[in-house]
């Protein structure tokens, strides 16, 4: 019995035995798969395995390019803020977090009315976004500089110059916005880094900014290795185009800044020094304007197969090669599935465009500011008339299209009036030629005997009377959300007219400076500017600002200029006076910007909004006067 | 056929139900399945046995044979001589060749149901003689709830041991018994009855199912137990043809109202994708709050796509303990889903069912088919802020439109776009399906074919169903089995949403204008913008929906294959191996189209779709492995106690890979391949990500006396998603039960009314992962590329902050619970109270601005959610005569409270110590009527015909510091749910009619359909527009003036509505037709049936449907049907 029993165990003992080594042998079939619980990523690289090698800080580099870009590209949404631009709106022509497609602007209030300086959170939070892209690159690439091999040095060391270019417009734009804002120059790893990181005064962090450039200025090659990169004159424009900003400041005062004290003396030697380094872009590295400055051909009225250089210069099969230098730096983009294309067409055309939307378009009153090719002076404005036979026949009426006739060349370039034609676009395929002619959209239209189908636009987008055609584009094939135009940041042409305000306020006219005026407004078929207008500092500062105006229009830069030169009383009106009006062609649609304006309006344009949220998590924060 | 009279006594313990506890659960099962379908004997039998033993008694060799093998024997002690000795060297022997030798030259013989052997004897001595005198005969039929015979039930003359039980036929004769006596029916699963025999000759019986039979069983975590020893909380149904037959597209909207604590809310009707939430016990979590659905074991199987007709049962595990095998998924709660075999099923069996159901609208926007007065509606809303002659459209094109619209619908259309876009939608369902099994083997294969045609417009769904389900005993000791599910399913509709798109961009049906002619059928075109001023791109829905629609397919195919081997009894060993695959692809090619101006007879600038058009493909794939080992034990000792515990091991691995490619430019419209089109202009994308989690699972029970209940379980989990360190997870938990009423203090005192009494505690924790991404916490670099020289630059950019501290969230759940039976369990009542804290949310931390422009937060464990709430579950089963009814009531109550939350709240629908997304709203006054009215409330620019807000904090102005918070009311989830299932019985007849409501949900009704401020050039005007605006001449207007203040759509108590609502959800009339007549066309059974869904609704809310979420452009309405099915048993 105890024998029998003893088997009967064993064999139990045996089987359970044997399912305990099958379990094992599952256990242990898994510990073989241990790595089911190491996965590693498919599409993005691990951290690891980067900053081996010289390329990995060029991929380092494209990266902080691609954040930067970002925060310049659509600058034109600013003109908003300016009396001759409108912006629709920021919020549905963007996406909301994507530095690509303008999440940086979203929000922002892009009208010329009181308090503008508010709704620029996204825009800071990208600007930050762009310190720490630069920053990365920066502080890694200095790491394998350490112990770099003497044939790498001049590569990596230009390669940290082109990010110090783009952190020195980064920290520029967050002081010229807001004043005093938080600094920091290396790589963050925990929140807690920068938590209570409190402001720093604009006159502190000016020395960082300087610094950058200059660093920039001296590793950069004299030509950019590639179009879209940086170059030596780049930094050399930023640097002088930061000093001119840094004397206005200090001419002009910055009251809503309570740290900041004006200062006349700073203000003349920034002036001198804004307009050295100016004078050395323009003189020592071969630069031109476009087609050398020359204005090309008007074409005909109503007519679009030709068109003046200026015209020209923004497409990139003419204006990319940049063989003269008038691009001295540009932010590339790409076409369709790049993931990196500007939205230019959606923003500046209509419906007949790609099915564009019109986001922005010109004032009707920017047109008064373009003047005679015969007298160099402005004309005789405008007059808005309905869009009868009337009209259309009256004398400088704003609706007969030969009121717009002998008139800078630019104009022709930049602006649409009725029966301007342009290409339209569909499907990526061209659909012929389309005459803009206000508030008859998409109809059939008889002109000379042919029949065609005019610009179409949802007509409560349309408000001014006339459309761009600056930025458009004359091309098929790219969807309008999948632009590949180059948008400037920095031009000779600016360039220019920033050396002559700079030269003008150290020591007022200067021969050379009236020359390089002259030469731009060449570019528009106008005569040099009359002995009157040159004859002193406070009227030659007129003649460059109207040349700033037309030559730079849809560029972003007329708010900027408005603010440093505290200019906007000037523009709008003092505080509650009647403000100004716009118009369309017709002479309806009215809008009063500025009425009754109090004085907290003006101050809440000339510093912007500090973000509330992030002083509620920093009570390090403060907040500009005017906000609080 | 000879009648026999079987004379038995059971061995052991006189109690049929007693022994089937003791016999093995397998068996237990297998019997229990067996009974419950008509079955016929069987003898046959290919179990080998081996043995050997000497001189032992014939009872302890039937031992032996109950010991090593499923088999197991009744009978009757006082009638067979089991102490008879014998000597026994069998090898490789059947039972039946065992039993023969056994009984070689005895009068005994036996009969088997399944591995159940009853032995008896021809010998009637054994009946008392004194009972003979008034002796009489005693014969009938034994049928069930459904009129199917009922072989195998247990006949007993009461306070005897004379008895039988009753043929394949469902037939019994008693002969020579008392006529006083009385007949004692009983049959597991089924209610035990009692019948005086009098002078009756037949009594014939309809037994009843057992309100909860005290031996039902339910499925849970790897495995299943009896309710009765339950002590987590778990709901269960059984799915039965009157739950198949409701004309529904899903399986879970099809659980709506039966399972208490699981809340079902179905959003759309939109076929295809009717957007269906699941949340068992409120919102557990701000991260995927989903149950886990596990179908035969195998878990993340998409309820959607089975097919109802398959499902055997559905359990829903609610409480950590029961949940916690699955623990770290399992926060959420578990649906269990247990598919049918062919298990017992011993006669093959065909069934066929067959439905047909029309559907219309629950509710419909009241389109208005009246451009002139649209227009004038745009007038008149834009002459607030517009001086008469600047308006839009002139008085001259309404006129005219009003007059011509009359005599020529094509140049003036007036079209009612709700009619041209929503049809009656139909849906087909279709099952073939077949089972059988015997000793060795058993199968069940199923076919299915669901075809729906949605209310909208080319919104079609079908879903194909092939199920094949086998186990195979290959020894005596080893099953092997395999589960095979394919599905194929095709979708088409325009928008993601049906009437919207939830993207944001295209087409909304907010958007449609009645002044398009949707088409005309004679030149082909579709109409666009005619009347003078109208923007040129007005949409054409019809245009949209007939050429540019999404088609979606999906195929998947879900295997499971299992060894399990019992070594020696109690223990046993089992293996899971499971692969699912999918594949989706989409493609979208619409048709080239550009709209047409029929006043001017020329097209319109407006091509919805371009000349260039262009294909898109999008195909979705992956598949996921899993491998359990199982080891489970049990055993008893000191016979009342019971001991069994569990281990496994599991690992589980995904794949999923995504690829996009598009080109522009077909060829031709008809193609829409990608080599269909210009290789000119194309795109591609794909990626591909992967996941890994590896498991140990272990669980006890025990219970003594039957008593005293305990369980402890415990889950340790290591996830991909986590670095190594904070990688793995330890979830235990732990619960009680107590039977009181077995205790001899209680049970005398309550047994008469209290049939049975439980009391049930669990608390233990869970945990989930799936608020992070697969490689979140990774150091990775994010693509960033530039451009340099017109070419992409390859860039890199640092944008993951990682918390290497991070890992699991938990749920920690305390559950409370009492399980009652009453009167004979004519009345069961389940109560649960429950208080779960869901900790350590994963969040992204709180990451300053400076950073936020470069990094993604890297996320934190932070972040608190308590839920709190009760559910209660009654049930009364009641007959009378041929009349059988039940009635379920149940009802659940849930209370949710963000405790803790991970970054600085502002004031708003989600706050601390609130409700997650509760009712945040202004206070309105009222609508305006006077310039009085506006002056004496604060300053709010208002004019007469706006709604006027209150003044909340008294600070003279209205902001946002004026929204009063609603701390017990939610928005987007009901507090309560309840439903009344009342199910009856008579003759052939049946009827089934659910109840289902919510209470405790309150929302805006701001939607484009009531919009005052209407937008300026698209004119989605209902009739309401017309009649409801307030005016000076409509100053008793339900709605405030037209484009009025922006303060007329703020969120206030003026649009705030009660989303409660209850619901006749279904209605079922059905009739079986009598057996005798079936018989005759060899069919089992036949059942006609009429079926409706959403029958009425009553509720306050003014909007579509109170049980979609609001949603201002969505319109899709759910769907009420009308079905008729037929159930065929072959």
């Amino acid at each position: 019995m105890v024998s029998k029993n003893v088997v009967i165990m064993k064999k139990i003992y045996s089987k359970i035995l044997f399912a305990f080594v099958i379990c094992e042998l599952l256990l242990s079939a898994a510990s073989c798969t241990k790595d089911i619980l190491e996965q590693e990523p498919t599409v993005n690289l691990g951290a690891s395995s980067f900053w081996k090698t010289e390329d990995d800080a060029t991929y380092a580099l494209m990266g902080a390019y691609s954040a930067v870009r970002g925060l310049f590209d659509r600058d034109y949404y600013f003109d908003g803020q300016g009396e001759f631009f409108r912006t629709r709106s920021s919020s549905n022509s963007t996406t909301s977090g994507n530095i690509n497609l303008g999440g940086a602007y979203r929000g922002g209030s892009y009208a010329p009315a009181p308090g503008n300086g508010s709704g620029f959170d996204a825009m800071y939070q990208f600007l930050y976004g762009g310190v720490n892209r630069t920053n990365y690159v920066i502080e890694n690439v200095n790491k394998m500089l350490l112990v770099a091999r003497p044939a790498s040095v001049a590569n990596l060391e230009a390669i940290i110059g082109e990010a110090r270019l783009l952190r020195g417009m980064v920290y520029f734009r967050l002081i010229s916005l807001w004043g005093d804002v938080p600094y920091f120059s290396k790589i963050i790893n925990e929140n807690s880094e920068i938590s209570d990181i409190a402001r720093m005064p604009i006159t502190q962090i000016k020395d960082s900014i300087m610094a950058d450039f200059t660093y920039a200025f001296e590793k950069l090659p004299v030509k950019a290795t590639q179009i879209g990169r940086a170059s030596k004159p780049a930094a050399l424009a930023f640097r002088g185009k930061f000093q001119l900003y840094w004397a206005c400041w200090n001419k002009n005062g910055w009251p809503e800044l309570d740290t900041f004290t004006s200062n006349a003396t700073a203000a003349t030697e920034a002036y001198k020094a804004a307009a050295a380094d100016f004078k050395a872009v323009i003189e020592n590295y071969g630069l031109n304007l476009f087609r050398n400055g020359e204005p090309g051909d008007w074409g005909t009225m109503g007519n679009a197969e030709v068109l003046p250089n200026y015209y020209y210069m923004f497409i990139p099969s003419t204006g990319n090669p940049n063989t003269e230098g008038e691009m001295i730096m540009v932010f590339t983009h790409g076409g369709t599935g790049s993931g990196q294309s500007e939205e230019l067409m959606r923003d500046f055309a209509g419906r007949s465009h790609e099915g564009s939307q019109l986001w922005v378009m010109p004032r009707f009153e920017i047109a008064n500011r373009y003047q005679s090719t015969v007298t160099g002076d402005f004309c005789t404005p405008l007059i808005p008339m309905s869009s009868n036979t009337a009209g259309r026949a009256a004398l400088n009426s704003a609706v007969n299209p030969q009121s717009y006739a002998n008139r800078d060349y630019r104009m022709k370039a930049t602006i649409m009036w009725d029966y301007e034609m342009s290409k339209g676009l569909s499907g990526l395929a061209e659909t012929g030629w389309r005459p803009f002619i206000y508030k008859t959209w998409a109809a059939a239209v008889n002109i000379n005997g042919n029949i065609y189908t005019s610009y179409d636009i949802t007509s409560s987008a349309a408000t001014t009377g006339i459309v761009f055609r600056k930025f458009l584009r004359n091309y098929a094939g790219l969807a309008r959300s999948e632009g590949d135009y180059n948008w400037p940041v920095m031009r000779l042409a600016d360039v220019y007219l920033m050396y002559a305000e700079a030269s003008n306020e150290a020591y007022g006219p200067q021969a050379d400076a009236i020359a390089l005026v002259n030469k731009i407004r060449h570019r528009g078929n106008l005569p040099a500017l009359a002995a009157s207008k040159t004859a002193s500092k406070d009227v030659f500062f007129s003649a460059i600002e109207q040349e700033r105006i037309i030559e730079l229009f849809g560029e972003g830069q007329r708010p900027f200029d408005l603010r440093r030169w505290r200019a906007i009383e000037r523009v709008f009106g003092a505080p509650y006076s009647n403000g100004i009006v716009r118009q369309d062609t017709n002479g309806g649609n009215q809008v009063f910007y500025f009425k009754n304006a109090s004085e907290l309006g003006y101050q809440q344009c000339y510093i912007f909004k500090i973000p509330q949220a992030e002083r509620e998590r920093n009570p390090n924060l403060t907040q500009n006067k005017p906000w609080m | 056929m000879k009648k026999k009279r079987w004379i038995f006594q059971f061995r052991r313990i006189p109690c049929l139900k007693q022994i089937f506890r003791i016999m093995k659960l397998t068996s237990f099962l297998l019997f229990v399945m067996f009974c419950q379908v008509s079955a016929t004997v069987f003898s046959q039998n290919n179990g080998q046995l081996s043995l050997k033993a000497e001189q032992k008694t014939i009872s302890g060799i039937l031992q032996l044979i109950e010991d090593q093998s499923d088999y197991s024997f009744m009978y009757n002690s006082n009638n067979i001589d089991v102490n008879r000795k014998a000597d026994i060297n069998y090898n490789g022997k059947s039972i039946e060749e065992v039993l023969d030798i056994l009984f070689k030259g005895t009068n005994v013989k036996y009969r088997s149901f399944n591995s159940n052997y009853v032995l008896y004897t021809d010998d009637n001595s054994v009946v008392p003689a004194g009972q003979m005198q008034q002796a009489k005969s005693v014969s009938g039929k034994i049928i069930d709830f459904s009129g199917q015979a009922l072989p195998g039930v247990t006949v007993v003359v009461k306070g005897t041991t004379n008895g039988t039980i009753t043929d394949p036929e469902g037939k019994y004769s008693l002969s020579q018994i008392p006529a006083n006596s009385i007949l004692v029916f009983s049959f597991v699963g089924m209610k035990t009855q009692e019948i005086q025999v009098a002078d009756k000759p037949i009594i014939n019986v309809t037994m009843e199912e057992d309100a909860i039979g005290i031996e039902e069983v339910v499925a849970v975590g790897y495995g299943t137990q009896k309710k009765a020893n339950l002590t987590g909380s778990v709901s269960a149904v059984k799915i039965d043809d009157k739950i198949a037959s409701r004309s529904l597209t899903n399986v879970s909207s099809g659980l709506q109202g039966l399972l208490p604590g699981l809340a079902i809310n179905q959003n759309s009707g939109m076929a295809g994708k009717n957007d269906v939430t699941m949340l068992i016990r409120g919102l557990g979590t701000v991260n995927n709050a989903n149950p886990l659905v596990v179908v035969d074991g195998m878990p993340d199987v998409d309820i959607n796509r089975l097919n109802m007709n398959d499902i055997e049962s559905v359990s829903v595990l609610k409480d950590a303990t029961s949940s916690a095998v699955y623990g770290s998924r399992a926060a959420n709660g578990v649906i269990l889903i247990t598919t049918k075999s062919g298990k017992g099923t011993n006669k093959p069996r065909l069934n066929i069912s067959s439905s047909y159901a029309v559907g219309v609208p629950t509710q419909s926007i009241d389109f208005m088919d009246d451009y002139a007065r649209a227009l004038t509606i745009q007038n008149i809303a834009t002459s607030t802020t517009t001086k008469r002659p600047d308006l839009t459209y002139k008085d001259g094109s309404i006129d005219q439109w009003l007059a011509l619209g009359m005599i020529d619908p094509l140049q003036y259309p007036n079209t009612d776009w709700w009619d041209v876009m929503v049809r009656n939608s139909t849906v087909q369902n279709h099952n073939v399906s077949a089972s059988s099994s015997n000793e060795k083997s058993n199968f069940f294969i199923s076919v299915g074919v669901m075809d729906e045609k949605g209310l909208q417009i080319n919104n079609n769904y079908s879903l194909y169903n092939a199920r094949f389900n086998y186990d195979y005993k290959i020894r005596k000791n080893i099953n092997v089995g395999i589960k095979f599910n394919g599905n194929w399913s095709k979708v088409d509709f325009a928008n993601g949403e049906g009437f919207n798109d939830a993207s944001g961009f295209g087409f909304k049906f907010g958007d449609a204008a009645s002044g398009v002619l949707p088409y005309d059928p004679e030149t082909g075109n579709y109409g666009g913008a005619m009347a003078y001023n109208e923007t040129t791109s007005l949409y054409n829905p019809y245009s949209i929906y007939n050429n540019q629609l999404n088609r979606q397919n999906r195929q998947e195919a879900n295997t499971s294959m299992y060894l399990d081997w019992s070594p020696v009894k109690g223990l046993s060993a089992r293996v899971d191996y499971a692969l699912s695959y999918y594949n989706q692809f989409r493609y979208y090619a619409p048709i080239p189209n550009t709209l047409y101006n029929f006043q001017t007879g020329s097209y319109t600038p407006y091509s919805p779709v371009a000349k260039n058009a262009g294909i898109s493909n999008y195909t979705n794939t992956g598949y996921k492995t899993q491998l359990n080992g199982r080891l489970e034990y049990q055993t008893t000792f000191a016979k009342h106690h019971n001991l069994s515990a569990l281990f496994v091991y599991s690992e589980e691995y995904w794949y999923d890979r995504y690829q996009a490619s598009s080109r522009l430019d077909r060829i031709h419209p008809t193609l829409s391949e990608i080599d269909a089109a210009l290789p000119d202009t194309q795109t591609a994308n794909g990626n591909s990500s992967t996941e890994g989690l590896q498991s140990y699972i272990g669980r006890i029970n025990y219970s003594a006396f039957d008593k005293y209940l305990f369980e402890v379980n415990f889950r340790y989990d290591g996830s991909s998603k986590f670095l190594s360190g904070s990688r793995f997870g330890f979830f235990p938990s732990a619960s009680a039960g107590w039977r009181f009423t077995e205790e001899n203090f209680i049970n005398p005192h309550t047994r008469n009314w209290l049939s049975s009494g439980k009391l049930r505690a669990s608390y233990g924790g869970l945990g989930n992962n799936s608020g992070i991404g697969r490689y979140q916490q990774q150091e990775i670099l994010a693509q960033s590329n530039y451009n340099t020289n017109g070419n992409t630059a390859k860039g890199f950019t640092y944008r993951q902050m990682v918390n290497k501290n991070l890992s699991w969230e938990s749920t920690y759940v305390f559950n409370l619970g009492l399980d009652l039976g009453f009167l004979n369990n004519h009345l069961t009542a389940e109560i649960d109270y429950y208080d779960r804290f869901t900790t350590g949310m994963l969040r992204p931390s709180d990451l300053s601005t400076h950073l936020t422009g470069a990094y993604d937060a890297p996320y934190k464990n932070i972040g608190d959610l308590r839920n709190r709430g009760i559910e209660g579950n009654l049930i009364w089963k009641g007959s009378k005569g041929d009349f059988a009814y039940s009635i379920n009531l149940n009802a659940s109550y849930n209370a949710t409270r963000l405790e803790k939350w991970n970054e600085f709240l502002n004031k708003g629908n989600v706050f601390l110590d609130m409700p997650y997304y509760f009712v945040y709203s202004y206070e309105a006054i009222g609508i305006a009527q006077t310039w009085e009215d506006v002056y004496k409330a604060t300053p709010q620019g208002a004019s007469p015909g706006d709604i006027l807000l209150k003044d909340l904090n008294g600070d003279g102005q209205i902001t946002a510091e004026d929204k009063k918070a609603y701390s017990q009311i939610q928005r987007s989830r009901p507090t309560t749910n309840y439903a009344v299932n009342f199910n009856a019985n008579w003759k052939g007849f049946d009827m089934t009619i659910l109840l289902q409501g919510t209470a405790g949900r309150k929302d805006f009704w701001l939607t484009n359909w009531n919009s005052t401020n209407i937008q300026s050039y698209l004119y989605p005007s209902s009739w309401d527009h017309w009649s409801n605006p307030w005016s000076w001449s409509n100053r008793n207007g339900a709605w405030p003036r037209l484009d009025g203040s922006n303060l007329n759509e703020y969120e206030s108590t003026f649009w705030l509505d009660d989303m409660s609502y209850v619901r006749l959800k279904n209605v079922q009339l059905g009739y079986t037709l009598p057996n005798n007549l079936v018989k005759k066309l060899r069919i089992d059974n036949v059942r006609f049936y009429i079926s409706g869904e959403n029958l009425a609704t009553f509720t306050k809310f003014r909007g579509i449907d109170p049980e979609k979420n609001t949603n201002a452009d969505d319109a899709y309405p759910l769907v009420k049907s009308f079905a008729f099915g037929v159930n065929i048993g072959i």
